[in-house]
């Protein structure tokens, strides 16, 4: 899956791009285009089914959205105004965070084991927030009014506003970011400026993602700034997983066709120990904050009452987070790749449902609707909602087989190969 | 500037519904999308319980979280105290009706709320209206949030600002009982058959309003969260608002 050669500058690409059309002709080249190469290979056929799902799914949303309209999805003004939609979003643009955050140990903070994963990270990360753009998009009424209404409307004090403008800033970075890992520039003072500014964005970002919920007093299920430190750590966790789950993948789930640098890493104990780490912050969050939920009075944090009874709830705390846990503590255990790819998978499926959980949960709670409104409303997700989470998953894998058939994404720096005098892999 | 606010006298008050019916005419509303409802909720428990209700309109706060959320200012506060949303400014990203501790704020596109038939498909709009009622109020104005409203974006009661604008300058009430006052006084407060409702200045000190809400000691929903509703409450002694959100989940 992994990228033989990286044209250098967007010359190399249009020159490359070009010639191809001209040797093969259109049908051909959109061939190519489809197929990723004339040999297969595994990122071409990722490529290929991950297209494929996400323009289906793109194409009954849009279906829905121009026929039906809005009124496709389950949400409604007497309770969960905020869905599965919503939840998605937060899944994506909290990956996204996190990946930078995993990519900043070693460009931002020395751990140069880290290295290894920088750059397939900062791809990832701009990926995963395209994706969770593209899915909150579809569930805004307008959003392409929001381009000039935000600007102009300047409403300083929404957390709704800043975390626009934090995820905006963040993404030019990581795309400038990219770009300069692309052209192998990994330590000048510019790369390193722009690495630390994004590490700077992101927390900015996923707080201030947390602060949309955070601050709705009117919601005790998500009010406090616990939900902005809440975010930032689970966000970690999340780009932790990813990023196991995503360099597996790019090797055909076999350390053997690894780099050196970056089997040291997976085989090491660093790896497992820092999602050890993560999985157990966000253990003790999640219990703290059930905890809280369930011995409180407060009027509406009885949804936590509701929630502890979903077997949803049961899945994501017993499988998603103890079950890792244990994995990447034990020592027999953490370091095999079998058990770092069940971890991370169990992990990002966990977060999944407590994105969900989270969002749809705080909203359970009927807010005034009085007693003809069900005391515990009921939502399940619509068929249209299903197909935007579908087309937002989809557009990721897609994309990240593009990326590594394009791209050399597991590159490191020059100097890390020099001073340990290893030979590089391409 | 005057600073509208109303009172509702739930010792008055029967129930009967009639605000939400009048103000669904004036305003053209869909079924089940109540800008005014009427909250009924139960007091105690069985065999000891009450049935009890109060009119929900906007509470058009001092301090409403709605207008502060809004990341592109499409609702906001006029100088004159209604809470109002720009229809040609609102993305609909709903945060608004997250952040209304009142649960007044709706989304046009919906299932309808009845269970059907949806009327927005059965008078379906063939220009910029989200649908085409057989009948509609003849006022239509979008950056007030007045009028049939375009798709995808959130409605809510406007204190009938269509009707409250036009009152003359430094009217302390508007009282429907008074024919040169009554077109300028919101549908819900003419309507009531038992005059339970009060509309007029809260800022004027000989104004009715603030009259009935200094002797009958006049309370706001959900005070402690802060939003200061510009709507009060007289309970009196045969009436009462709840303190929570009037709906107990039994678990």
């Amino acid at each position: 899956m992994i990228a033989k050669q990286e044209p250098k500058s967007f010359g190399e690409v249009f020159a490359l791009l070009s010639r191809l059309y001209r040797e093969e002709g259109a049908v051909n080249f959109l061939k190519l285009c489809f197929t990723l190469g004339k040999t297969p290979t595994p990122a071409g056929r990722w490529w290929m089914w991950s297209s494929i799902l996400t323009v289906a799914a793109f194409l009954f949303v849009m279906y829905q959205l121009v026929f039906v309209g809005h009124s496709s999805f389950n949400t409604s003004s007497d309770g969960v105004n905020w869905g599965m939609a919503i939840s998605t979003y937060v899944f994506f643009a909290l990956i996204s965070s996190g990946l930078t955050m995993i990519a900043s140990l070693a460009m931002v903070f020395g751990f140069k084991q880290f290295y290894p994963v920088a750059k397939r990270c900062i791809f990832l990360a701009i990926i995963t927030l395209a994706s969770g753009f593209a899915v909150l998009a579809l569930e805004l009424g307008h959003p392409f009014r929001m381009l000039w209404a935000m600007p102009t409307g300047m409403q300083v004090m929404s957390p709704m506003f800043w975390m626009g403008v934090f995820y905006s800033i963040d993404l030019v970075l990581l795309f400038i970011k990219f770009y300069l890992l692309w052209q192998e520039d990994w330590d000048s003072p510019l790369s390193k400026f722009v690495g630390a500014a994004s590490f700077v964005a992101v927390i900015l970002a996923s707080g201030m993602l947390g602060l949309v919920f955070g601050s709705m007093v009117m919601r005790p299920m998500w009010y406090g700034p616990f939900t902005s430190i809440y975010f930032m750590l689970t966000a970690a966790l999340c780009g932790a997983a990813a990023i196991v789950v995503t360099t597996y993948m790019a090797y055909g789930f076999d350390r053997r066709n690894m780099g050196p640098h970056l089997r040291e890493l997976a085989e090491g104990a660093d790896l497992p120990k820092v999602f050890a780490t993560l999985i157990g912050i966000t253990l003790v969050m999640f219990l703290t904050r059930f905890w809280v939920g369930l011995w409180s009075n407060l009027d509406g944090m009885d949804g936590f009452h509701a929630l502890v009874r979903t077997p949803l709830f049961h899945v994501e705390l017993w499988l998603g987070l103890v079950v890792p846990f244990v994995m990447m503590l034990s020592p027999g255990m953490q370091t095999k790749m079998s058990h770092q790819m069940t971890a991370a998978f169990l992990v990002l499926g966990a977060m999944f449902i407590n994105r969900y959980e989270f969002i749809i949960g705080g909203q359970l709670v009927p807010m005034f609707k009085g007693m003809w409104a069900a005391s515990l409303l009921p939502y399940e997700p619509s068929a249209t909602e299903w197909a935007l989470t579908v087309m937002g998953i989809g557009m990721s894998l897609a994309l990240y087989a593009l990326g590594e058939k394009l791209f050399h994404l597991s590159a490191v720096p020059p100097t890390l190969l020099e001073t340990e005098d290893r030979p590089a892999y391409a | 500037m005057a600073k509208w606010g109303m009172v509702i006298d739930l010792e008055k008050c029967v129930g009967c519904q009639a605000c939400t019916v009048a103000c669904g005419m004036e305003n053209t509303r869909l079924p089940g999308e109540h800008w005014q409802d009427v909250i009924f909720f139960q007091e105690g428990e069985y065999p000891n319980t009450e049935l009890k209700w109060f009119p929900r309109p906007c509470m058009h706060c001092e301090n409403p979280s709605c207008v502060a959320v809004c990341p592109v200012r499409a609702t906001y506060k006029t100088e004159e105290g209604q809470v109002l949303v720009d229809w040609e400014r609102c993305i609909g990203c709903k945060y608004c009706m997250i952040a209304c501790p009142y649960g007044v704020r709706f989304y046009t596109e919906e299932k309808p709320r009845y269970g059907g038939p949806d009327v927005k498909a059965v008078f379906k709009s063939g220009d910029a209206r989200s649908w085409d009622p057989p009948w509609r109020a003849p006022q239509e104005d979008w950056r007030h949030g007045v009028g049939v409203q375009p798709h995808d974006v959130v409605s809510k009661c406007t204190f009938c600002y269509h009707r409250v604008s036009k009152a003359p300058k430094g009217t302390a009430d508007l009282d429907p009982q008074n024919p040169a006052l009554r077109e300028f006084t919101p549908a819900c407060v003419v309507t009531c058959p038992t005059g339970a409702r009060f509309f007029g200045d809260l800022s004027n000190p000989h104004s009715e309003v603030n009259k009935q809400i200094a002797y009958k000691n006049g309370v706001r929903l959900l005070d402690h969260l802060g939003n200061k509703p510009q709507v009060y409450y007289l309970t009196g002694e045969g009436g009462s608002v709840p303190a929570e959100r009037a709906s107990k989940l039994k678990v």
